[in-house]
This record gives C-alpha cells, structure tokens and sequence, in this order.
C-alpha cells in the first residue's frame, strides 16, 4: 500500500515536471480515444496528425510545433480532465478533438470558459458551434449532406425512403437533416428508426424496412455496423438500393461488408484517387505507415483539422496566444484540404464541397456527373 | 481498528482515539487540500478533486446497499443518471438554481428508485443484482431514447453553475468547498446510517436474511430504504456532476460506470466506509496519474485492481469482523486459563 | 398469424436466441459449480474468436481444425483463468472467511480485474478495430426454408448447442467427473469430506464451460464476420440475464430463456422502434423474476 502510494505520488510528479519546454515551439493539444471502444479512430487520428506535424516542422518555419495528444476514451470524465489540463499549461494555444459529440461538447464547456480555441475533425452534435466562438469544425454537417443527399436521390426518381441511423446525437442530425429535406422536395419517409450502435443483429430492423417497402434505404452508420447491416441485407436478399453519409466511407467498409458493399451510394469529402498533389502526398504518406491501406474519410479529417489550425497558429505568429489563433481560425479562407476547399463561416461551421461515391467492383468510385 | 467504532470502547482513550482520525480527515479536506489547491492554481487539480469526491459519494452510497445490506447492485450509475437529468432538466427548462435542484434530483431519483424497487425487493442475492442490472439498462434506454423529453443522445448543456440561494459560488474554490461541503454531510449522514442499530439491521439481511426474518426484522421494507437512500444520495452526487460538468448526455451513465463504482467499493473493502471512499479515490486517482504510460494505462489499472484484491482479500480497508468485534467484547471469557490453553473459540 | 413476416422475425429471433444460448450454456456451467459471476467468461468468448482469427491468417486450415483450435485456447485459457483469478480465494478456510460475503465478492472483482487486463491487453495487441474473417470460412450463406431465410450458421449453431446441451447431460449424470462437479456445486466442504477432490473438479468445470464459451467466440465470429476486443461484453450480459432468469443451476433453463430474450427482442422490433426492444427483453425478465422469484427453471430456496 505504501510502496503503491509512493509510485503513484512519482509518477504524478514526474507528469508535473515534464510539461517545462524549450521556447520557439508553440504546444497545441489534442485529446482523441487512444484506448477503448473507439480507439481504432483515435489512433487513425494521431497517424495522420503526425504526418501533418512532420511536413510542417521540415518546411523550414520560424518555429516549430509540438502537439500533445491524451487519450480520452470517448469518456466525458477524462475528456473534461484533458480539457482543464490543457487550459492549465500555458503554452498550449489551440486544441483539436474531441472524437465524440459527447465528449467534445463537455470539453467545449471548459474551453468557453478559458477562451481556448477548440477545433473538432467530427464532432456533429447540433448545439456544438454554438456554445461560445472558441469551437470550430471542419466535418461538413447533416444540415448539409442530408440535403445533398436528398437532391440525389429526387435526381434518381426515388420517392419513398426509409430512415435508420444510430441512435447518438449524430444519428438525431442525420434523420433530421436528411427528411425535412426529402419532404421539401416532395418525397415521402416510409419511417425513420434509431438503433442502438454496436447491434450485432439487424435482420429484425431489415425485416421492418423490407415490409415498408422503400425506394431506398437511406442510413447513418459507421463503418462497423454498416458492414453488418450490409451483409445481413443481402442474407436476407433484399436488393433495395442503400444510401448512406461520409461517416461510412471508409476502406473497412468493404473489406469487412465484402460485396454485400456493391452498389452502395455515399458521399464524401475525400476522394484518395484525386491526382491533386496534395491528396497523393497524403495517400503516399499514409500508406507508407499502414502497411499500403488506403485512408478513409476520417483520417483526411483528422489530417487537414491539423493543418488548418497550424495554418492559423503561422498566421497568429510570433507570439501566437489563443484569442488570436481564434481569430485566424475564423479567418480561414479556403483553405486547400485533402478533403476539398475548406472555409469557417461567420458561425465557425465549415463549408466544404461534396462528392457522390458507389462502391463499384470493391473500391469507392466516383459516380460520373 | 476502524475510525468510526465508539461502541465497542473498554476505555475512553478508544472513544477519544475515535474522534482524532475525523477531526483529521476534515482538516485535510477543507484546509490543507483547498491550500494546496489554490497555490497550485491548476484547474486540473481542482477538476480531479471534485471528480474524486463526486465518486467518493457514490461509492459510499453503493456501500450502504452492496457493502451493509449486502445486496449486489448493478445499476447504480442509472440513479446517479436521474439525478443528473433532474438537475440539468430543472436548469434548462424552469431556470431553477442549484439550491433548488440539490435536494430535487435526490428526492426524484429515491422515488425512481421505490418505484421501480417495488415490484423486487423480494428477490435475493444473484436474483435481486440481475434485478437491479435490468433496472439501470432500462432507465439507460429510457435516457437514450425518449428523445422529446430527456434530448436523448444530444444530452443537456447546464447552464448554472453551483449557488446558493443566489450568491454564485462558481469561482474554482467556491465550487471545491462547494462539493466537498455536499459529499462530507452525505458520508457523514451514510456513516451515521450505518454504524447504528438500522446499520446492523441491516447487516443482519446481508449475513443471514432467513434469520433475520425469522427474528423479525422487516426484511423487505429495509431493503427498499436501503435501495431508496442509496438512489437519493446518487441523485445527489448526479446534480453535482451536472453543474459542475456543463453539459450531460447518456453516456455517462451507462452499464460499465455501474460496474466502476461496484468495483471501487470491492476494491476498498466490502462493509467498511473508509473503505468505499478510498476505493472511489484509487480508481478515479490512478488512471489520472497513470497518464504518463500512454496506452498502457489501462492494463495498469487492472493490474492494480487485481493486486491490491489478491493481496488484501477483504479489501483495502476491511470491515472489522464481528467475530472480532464480539471477542474483544467479551475479552475477558477469553483469558489463558494458565494452562497455556485458551477458553471459547479462536 | 401465418404471415411471413412474422415467421420471418420468430425465426430470425429464435437464432438470435440460439447465439445467446451458447454463451449462457458454458457460463452456467461455471455458476453453477462455484456460485460465483464469472465476468472473465465474456473474455474468453473474445479469445477463442480470437485463436480463430489467427488460426486462419497463419495456416488457412479447415473449418474444423480452427473450431479445434479455438476449443484448446478456451481450455487453455479457463485453466489459467481459474488458477489466477478464482483459487487464490480459496486458501482461507477459516470460520470468518467461508461466512464473509466480503470474499466471494472478491473473487467477483478478481475476475473483473482479469477480464480489464485481458481486454486492454487484446486491444494492444490487436488493436480495438473490428477485424473481417476471410469470406471462405463464413457460415451465413443463406438458406431458404419455407417462407423464412435462414443461414447456414444457424443451423450449425443449433446443432453445436444440441450437443454441448446433450453431451453436458451426459456428463453430469452418467460419468464420475459429473457426479463430483455435482456435489461440489451441491456442497463444497461436504464433497470435500466424502474424499472428492473438489481442486480437481473445479478445475475441469472451469476448462469444459470456457472451451464452452470459446466455441461460441468462434462460432460467432464466423456467423457475424466480425471480431473485436469488446465483442464479449454484450454476450455476456446476455448470457448473465439468461442464466438468472432460467434458474441459476439448470442449464437447459438457461437455454430456453436465451431463446425467450432473443424472440422478444426481434419480436419488439415489430411494434417499437429498434433502440426500445431492449427494453422489452429486460421487461420480460422482470416480470419473469417477479412471477418466478428462483427463476423459472430454480430450485426452490433451500436453507443455506
């Protein structure tokens, strides 16, 4: 008891103590899932953080970054202990993360508080840019792909949909954004569900659909759950053509769904077949680190989240604190991503470009205009 | 020798003895820590501070439940939920202040509680923690998906901080004392609960619940107090969370921080208070202070918990024994005869 | 009533109920000799999907070899399982220490200790994605049967859980090993006395209910093509309530309320939305509890 006393007093000393730096290196925080149930994107995350904080630490600028990543298990309680953590070190003047919705709204707490500039690769809950001007976001919302997904599926003469997304804030934003927009354009939802995220079993819930009938199945899922409720569509033979958002457009989706994925309709903002230099360099770089996988969505996010904010930390230098990399942050003008031209609008919500993917033949393909 | 114990004293220097250890505890809680605290000035110290003590609360209420009645509970988190949505649904559609919603998310989180207690409490042991494991996934679900009244998955931003009566005690060291001043009386008002004859009582459902039936003892109406105050003070510890935190969502009531709480209460010593309130410290305190060892952090933790349970099977600050506490009673049928031998059993 | 619809969703439960049901068969298996909760028995389910897994990217063998494979890791595990976790516990033979709740609770957390560091340890290993199984091994090709679609899988599992079921009965009724687990999940000190060697039998119960629960690992991860570190924690809350609400020492009790949870799961789906049908299976089990205070397979309470 008492030798366990004296490691964790240690230990804890020792974190104390290693936070002192060098000057010229300007700190920023990053608090993602390293561990836990969502670890896999957490790590995805860091990688491709990594690979930006390379780039621009060789590109010969005047100083150099350092990011400090902590894991916050998709947890509220660590993420708002990661959060006071960061606020507390001083030379930290911007944050990335969280993974979550949860998690980065109760972090965002903290940061409104300490007027830390926060800039989230995913977070999608509804209320997030609108808890104070520090949170930022360059994941394109619901409120944008539900009607962009909506104007395809008119275009494609589909008039009844049904609706499935998980049940998480970012599910409530899919359904919302997806059939407000169906009925402005005169279609009709045959009926919108929620399930739980990490169901194993969807045969009961395609039972349900196949009932209603649907021209099309529109979905908010994750890649995890979305290759199993692809391939228990096609156990159970159904062949309603199946829409779903960004979320699900990565490589995993096909390795694990298999060609239960053909046919599959998406949207991304990331195309890794895209020859603009940019895009390759990070495909190159990316693959060079995972054993030759290809990025999905999520990791470009992550990539181009990284560089917008140290975009801005260069344009609030020297002596970057944080109100003014909040305001560089909103000053952000398009700005060249991985993931299409990216812009803060005057309610720091980005606005970015869109593409219409199918998987075809077991890779994502855009769909030809 | 346990802190709390005064009924068992041969002399005053025990009684005396008895009161040091509190007396103690309390300057450290109110003084020395608020001092370190602020000359630290680290928000971080103060988050974890007051995180540790909104655990210690809930430990120590799951500790009159699982550790003096005895009864596993495995849906201690979803109270503690109720609680918090109380608080923060109080705050965001009526404007009320934490003075209000204090006592509000206890008390309707102990009428959740007796509600859905009733159709139960005759069930024992296993039965009755498969019982309480349906409850807390069924209020889960209900926080998750009754999407109109509780916003289901997009939780609640609560937007007050800690007051009273109107004066803002939101600053870092009001909110502190505010905490700690809330999880003090409630341990305090637990440890009275349960180093008394209702304690005992209710130790008697843990020991043999049969015997103490047959002796009289109301088993099935204990057993609802017992689940009922441990749901209030849960509920208490939940508006803590909310004002302190800002913002609420399912999530941080789900299954495993039932399970987190049933294990900082084993950790520490099942049936020993002290024990509950230093389990609730280790599992909140190590992974925190553990950070330094990245993605091993939680094999370490686990490798604690499994140590410090193999090790000190009874926990890390067992409840004295009746046995024990019997035998020092009646000391003196216990002298050597002389002989070499001893008399009664051993 | 013969809708196909509704066939559709019995029969689609029913399998469901049947993937519970293995899990809940090894897991009872081990409550009821110890009496403790076995939160480790979720882990190995995750091990011995596990084995599978790499069985298949090393050496691509048959089917078989891998379910093989899969069945000795489970007993490997179990084995290490009990001596780690549950016989520390077991060395305190005082009066104070039998009569302590306090030290079965114990042996609650330990395998609740073990289970974390199993689970962390996967994920660093493995990490925490979900990893495919290669198409070649998977079991749900569907199967047309009547009105209704089956998979392969299910029919497989089916039978898997008949035999474990039946050759379990075997084993406890007609062999001397079953005769010792009984008495020791009757009375442990008085099995002790009459010269039983309870070490021994535990340690078996422990190796036969996880190569038990490894078998449903594996299976599983060939019917749903997905394994991931936290793929044991749902089953085995699963099995958990299944076990309660079938009475805790009666294993085919354990089975048919698995089957009862997984149909009024799919069944819920019918009327409320898929989050809610969660609900109604934790519903049963209340009013099943209420109506059924042992369960509905138990024994009744006897004087401890």
């Amino acid at each position: 008891m008492n030798f366990r006393l004296l490691t964790l007093t240690t230990l804890t000393a020792a974190g104390i103590a290693g936070s002192a730096f060098a000057a010229d290196t300007v700190k920023l925080g990053y608090q993602l899932p390293l561990t836990g149930d969502t670890a896999q994107y957490g790590q995805d995350f860091r990688k491709a953080a990594e690979i930006a904080l390379t780039e621009f630490n060789a590109a010969g600028k005047p100083f150099k970054v350092e990011i400090v990543f902590e894991d916050s298990r998709s947890d509220a309680k660590e993420g708002t202990n990661i959060a006071r953590k960061f606020v507390d070190d001083k030379e930290i003047v911007g944050v990335l993360g969280d993974f979550t919705s949860g998690v980065s709204m109760a972090s965002a707490q903290v940061y409104k508080e300490a007027g830390m500039p926060q800039l989230s690769q995913t977070a999608s809950h509804p209320d997030y840019t609108k808890v104070s001007k520090y949170q930022f976001r360059n994941i394109a919302t619901q409120a944008q792909e539900g009607p962009y997904n909506a104007k395809w599926m008119a275009s494609k003469g589909i008039k009844n949909v049904a609706v499935i997304a998980e049940q998480t804030d970012w599910g409530q934003s899919v359904v919302s954004g997806f059939s407000d927009a169906v009925k402005a354009n005169g279609g009709t939802v045959a009926f919108s569900e929620f399930f739980n995220r990490g169901l194993k079993d969807y045969r009961s819930l395609i039972s349900k659909i196949e009932r209603a009938k649907p021209d099309a199945i529109y979905t908010g899922f994750f890649y995890e759950d979305g290759a199993q409720f692809l391939k228990q569509l096609q156990q159970l033979g159904i062949k309603t053509p199946v829409y779903s958002t960004s979320a699900a457009y990565s490589p995993k989706l096909i390795e694990l769904a298999g060609g239960a994925a053909e046919g599959v309709h998406l949207t991304s903002n990331f195309l890794p077949t895209d020859p603009s230099p940019n895009v390759q360099h990070f495909v190159d770089e990316w693959k060079k680190r995972s054993d030759g996988a290809v990025p999905g969505q999520f990791p470009a996010q992550a990539y181009d989240a990284v560089r917008i904010m140290l975009a801005a930390v260069e344009k609030a230098s020297p002596n970057p604190t944080r109100e003014k990399v909040r305001d560089a942050l909103a000053q952000t003008k398009d700005f060249p991503g991985v993931t299409g031209k990216t812009s803060f609008s005057a309610d720091r919500e980005a606005e970015k470009e869109l593409v219409k993917v199918e998987v075809k033949g077991g890779a994502f393909v855009p769909v030809a205009e | 020798m346990n802190a709390f114990e005064t009924v068992a004293s041969a002399d005053g220097l025990t009684r005396r003895r008895g009161l040091l250890v509190p007396a103690l505890i309390l300057l450290l809680v109110f003084a020395a820590l608020p001092a370190l605290l602020a000359g630290f000035d680290k928000g971080y110290f103060y988050q974890i501070a007051n995180l540790a003590l909104i655990f210690v609360l809930l430990s120590a209420s799951m500790h009159l439940v699982t550790g003096v009645a005895g009864l596993l509970h495995l849906g201690h988190a979803a109270f503690y939920g109720v609680g918090a949505y109380t608080a923060a649904l109080l705050t965001s559609k009526l404007g009320l202040g934490f003075t209000v919603t204090l006592p509000l998310s206890g008390l309707v989180a102990a009428l959740v509680a007796f509600l859905v207690a009733l159709p139960t409490m005759r069930l024992v042991s296993i039965y009755f923690a498969v019982a309480t494991l349906a409850i807390g996934q069924m209020l889960y679900l209900v926080m998750l998906n009754w999407v109109d009244f509780t916003k289901g998955p997009n939780g609640i931003i609560v937007s007050k901080g800690f007051e009273l009566f109107g004066i803002s005690l939101s600053g870092r060291l009001a909110a502190y004392y505010t905490v700690a001043a809330v999880v003090t009386l409630s341990v305090v008002a637990i440890g009275r609960l349960s180093h008394s004859y209702y304690g005992n009582a209710l130790r008697s459902i843990r020991e043999d619940d049969q015997c103490a039936d047959a002796m009289g003892v109301s088993t099935v109406r204990l057993k609802m107090e017992a689940f009922t105050l441990s749901a209030f003070f849960a509920g208490v510890a939940g508006s803590l969370w909310a004002h302190m935190t800002g913002y609420i969502s399912p999530g941080d009531f789900k299954f495993s921080e039932s399970i987190l709480i049933l294990a900082m209460v084993v950790v520490g010593g099942l049936g020993s208070l002290p024990g509950a309130v230093i389990g609730a410290l280790l599992l909140i305190l190590l992974p925190e202070g553990l950070r330094g060892l990245g993605d091993f952090r939680n094999i370490m933790v686990g490798l604690v918990m499994f140590l410090s349970i193999l090790l000190l099977p009874k926990g890390l600050l067992g409840e004295v024994s009746a046995l024990r506490l019997v035998r020092r009673q009646l000391g003196a049928a216990w002298r050597n005869t002389g002989k070499g031998e001893g008399i009664g059993w051993r | 009533m013969f809708d196909p619809y509704y066939l559709q969703q019995l029969a689609i439960g029913l399998s469901l109920g049947m993937t519970y049901a293995l899990m809940a068969i090894g897991f009872t298996l081990i409550f009821g000799v110890l009496n403790v909760v076995n939160f480790a028995h979720g882990e190995i389910y995750t091990l011995g999907a596990f084995a599978g897994l790499v069985l298949i990217s090393a050496t691509a063998p048959p089917i078989v070899a891998v379910i093989l494979g899969a069945l000795a890791i489970g007993a490997l595990a179990g084995f290490s399982l009990e001596r780690i976790a549950f016989k520390p516990f077991r060395r305190f033979t005082d009066e104070a220490s039998l009569k302590s709740r306090a030290m079965r609770e114990s042996t609650l957390l330990s395998s609740l200790a073990v289970s974390i560091v199993v689970r962390e340890a996967l994920e660093i290993v493995f990490g925490s994605q979900m990893r495919s199984v290669p198409f070649e091994y998977l079991i749900n090709t569907p199967v047309r049967v009547g009105p209704v679609i089956l998979v392969t899988g299910d029919f497989i599992i089916f039978g898997v859980a008949a035999a474990m079921l039946i050759g379990l009965q075997y084993l406890l009724t007609r062999t001397r090993v079953g005769l010792a687990i009984r008495a020791v999940s009757n009375n442990p000190l008085g099995a002790k006395y009459v010269g039983i060697d309870t070490d021994r039998t535990i340690i078996t119960t422990f190796v036969v209910g996880s190569m038990m629960g490894a078998a449903a690992g594996i299976l599983m991860g060939l019917y749903y093509g997905a394994v991931f570190p936290a793929m044991g924690f749902t089953p085995g809350i699963k099995a958990f309530v299944a076990m309660v609400m079938g009475g805790l020492s009666s294993i085919p009790g354990a089975v048919i309320c698995a089957l009862i949870l997984g149909i009024s799961e799919s069944m819920a789906t019918t009327f409320v939305s898929s989050g809610w049908s969660d609900m109604v299976a934790y519903g049963f089990l209340i009013l099943t509890l209420i109506f059924f205070p042992n369960g509905l397979f138990g024994a009744r309470r006897e004087r401890v």
